[in-house]
């Protein structure tokens, strides 16, 4: 046993250069073995090539190289080896483990190929020793041991041994990638929790900057408060501006491509469907958040500014669609023109119903001394519940009056009027972008507040929270 | 514009005397009259029905149900009749029920209302 640290090669009379004795401590066994592999001859430039590199990460290796030379001899002895290693193994395990930064995969896959390596090379040195005894036994048997001990290990009589010394190898193995494992969950847990209650503070934050009118964002000049309803709205509808560039595309290509009426009937009645989906959305979105329709705060400043009931206004959209079509017949002329005149009808309607809903709110909040102030806004609040209800009629006519083109028009002219309509209302889109982005003069510093209002909506990507309808 | 609601209160009582079924009520008031608005007084989508009706130049009879005191089973029998919890205001045409604003709107824009007017002779021209 105290033969381990004297290097095997001195010990059997080997030609060792000095500089490889005896460096003590754990490192000593990896230059020692290298050059005793080395002077074996057969298959060392293999294994020295990998196995250097690969025993320079383990200093778990050189355990096993500790063993006197006298457990190659016998298989009692071997198991003195075993146990020898054992002990080893497991101070050594306890020294070498914080600083190794090798996983337990790795460690693992690089022992296995060591592993393989050195069945190799046992097995062209038992062939070697079989084949050629007159060789030195002495000379042979003193480098068959620098890797005897690995040999020994498979070969040992007893497969208890053989099974000790590399369970306790495995064991030993697990133990550390088991705790590498543990601190990595441990640090990543912590890194998790830090991350949440970083993200929990961003939120409140947020929250404040938000009720203190700081943030101006998407929700315009003023208190920028955005529900979550108006979020998704405008998302969606971002969304639905991406699909009618599409649809308005493939509806130019069929226009110039000359398709036969079927196929165009079929575009239509698609981009019919398409409409369809934004009357839809918006229905779902005056459930959440009707003031966001209402105020057109989902749309770009230039529609915001002549909106009606929370979208565009059907009588005007005909008008600009007459101008458009220019050959019509005296039928067709006829019906468009009553189509634009029941929509004005009905717009007036509309108006005049929200006009008496508005001043009966006002009523109900201006109120008198002897209202109670919770009932006040117990009616209040009712009363303001009627708006959805006039904001799903408007999106009712202005579907309708969609749905009525196509049955007034040929398919040409019906596709011709879709093209009209996301014609103009992408250029008015345009032109809010380019209003907002036009150079100012002196007055900037008044116009502060809007200006980065609508610059903030510029950066934005462009779709989003600009509407037509 | 009538307003049948009235009759209630005056002398002149005729369809009081008439089944006390609800529906028979409806169905008897809608039929009676050319244009039959079901409204209720407060209600600002009523006074949007009834302001569509005007400025088509139609004279509605109205019926202000929260002002009748049967008004409430008129309404119950309403909301049977539509499947809709809030069936005011609700609209008949020549004793047919043509139905709520939605309705009312998609049937103008269509230029399907017009005609029924004309035919229940609500409207000349």
């Amino acid at each position: 046993m105290a033969n381990h640290h004297i290097p095997y090669a001195l010990l059997h009379g080997m030609n060792v250069p000095t500089s490889f004795i005896n460096q003590e401590g754990s490192a000593f066994d990896f230059g020692e073995l290298e050059e005793a592999i080395v002077l074996q001859g057969a298959k060392a430039n293999l294994l020295t090539g990998r196995t250097a590199a690969t025993l320079e990460m383990f200093p778990s290796w050189p355990m096993r190289y500790q063993q006197t030379p006298g457990s190659s001899k016998s298989g009692g002895e071997s198991t003195d080896s075993g146990s020898a290693l054992n002990t080893i193994s497991s101070k050594t395990e306890n020294q070498f483990e914080p600083d190794f930064p090798i996983s337990k995969k790795a460690s693992s896959s690089y022992h296995q190929a060591f592993d393989q390596q050195n069945l190799q090379l046992q097995q062209q040195q038992q062939q070697e020793m079989a084949s050629d005894p007159s060789r030195t036994g002495t000379s042979l048997n003193q480098s068959a041991p620098i890797v005897k001990p690995l040999q020994e290990k498979k070969r040992a009589s007893t497969s208890e041994k053989q099974l000790d010394a590399k369970t306790l190898r495995r064991l030993a193995q697990n133990k550390e990638a088991a705790k590498k494992s543990r601190l990595r969950k441990k640090a990543y847990v912590q890194q998790l929790e830090s991350s949440r209650i970083k993200l929990t503070q961003l939120e409140q934050e947020l929250q404040r900057a938000r009720s203190q009118g700081l943030l101006l964002g998407s929700s315009g000049g003023g208190v920028g408060n955005i529900s979550s309803g108006a979020v998704i709205c405008d998302m969606e509808y971002a969304r639905w501006l991406e699909d009618d560039e599409r649809h308005m595309s493939e509806l130019r290509t069929g226009l110039h491509s000359n398709l036969s009426d079927t196929d165009l009937r079929l575009m239509v009645n698609t981009y019919l469907s398409h409409y369809d989906e934004i009357f839809r959305l918006k229905g779902m979105a005056a459930k959440f958040d009707v003031f966001h329709l209402l105020t057109g705060m989902w749309t770009s400043p230039a529609e915001r500014c002549f909106l009606w009931m929370g979208g565009f206004r059907p009588s005007e959209l005909i008008k600009i669609l007459i101008s458009q079509l220019d050959p019509l017949t005296e039928q067709q002329l006829m019906g468009i023109c009553s189509l634009q005149h029941s929509s004005q009808q009905a717009e007036e309607a509309l108006s005049q119903g929200l006009e008496q809903l508005q001043q009966s709110l006002i009523d109900t909040v201006a109120g008198g001394p002897a209202i109670d102030g919770m009932q006040q806004m117990a009616i209040a609040l009712s009363k303001l519940a009627n708006l959805e209800g006039f904001v799903r009629q408007a999106d009712n006519l202005r579907q309708q009056t969609l749905h009525q083109l196509p049955r007034i028009l040929t398919v040409r002219q019906a596709a011709r009027c879709f093209l009209v309509i996301g014609e103009y209302y992408g250029r008015l889109r345009a032109l809010s972008s380019l209003w907002a982005s036009r150079p100012r003069g002196r007055l900037m510093s008044d116009e502060q507040p809007c200006q980065t209002t609508t610059e903030l909506q510029m950066v934005q990507p462009s779709q989003s929270h600009f509407s037509h309808f | 514009m009538h307003y049948q609601g009235d009759y209630y209160w005056g002398y002149y009582m005729p369809t009081r005397s008439i089944g006390s079924d609800p529906m028979e009520r409806v169905v008897k008031l809608a039929s009676e009259k050319a244009v039959v608005i079901f409204s209720l007084s407060s209600c600002c989508m009523c006074h949007a029905v009834k302001r569509l009706f005007c400025g088509m130049g139609v004279n509605p009879t109205v019926y202000e149900l929260d002002q009748d005191p049967r008004g409430k089973d008129l309404e119950t029998a309403l909301m049977r009749l539509l499947g809709n919890s809030q069936p005011l205001p609700v609209v008949f045409i020549g004793g047919k029920l043509i139905g709520a604003m939605d309705r009312v709107m998609a049937s103008h824009i269509n230029g399907t209302l017009v005609p029924l007017l004309k035919e229940a002779g609500a409207l000349w021209l």
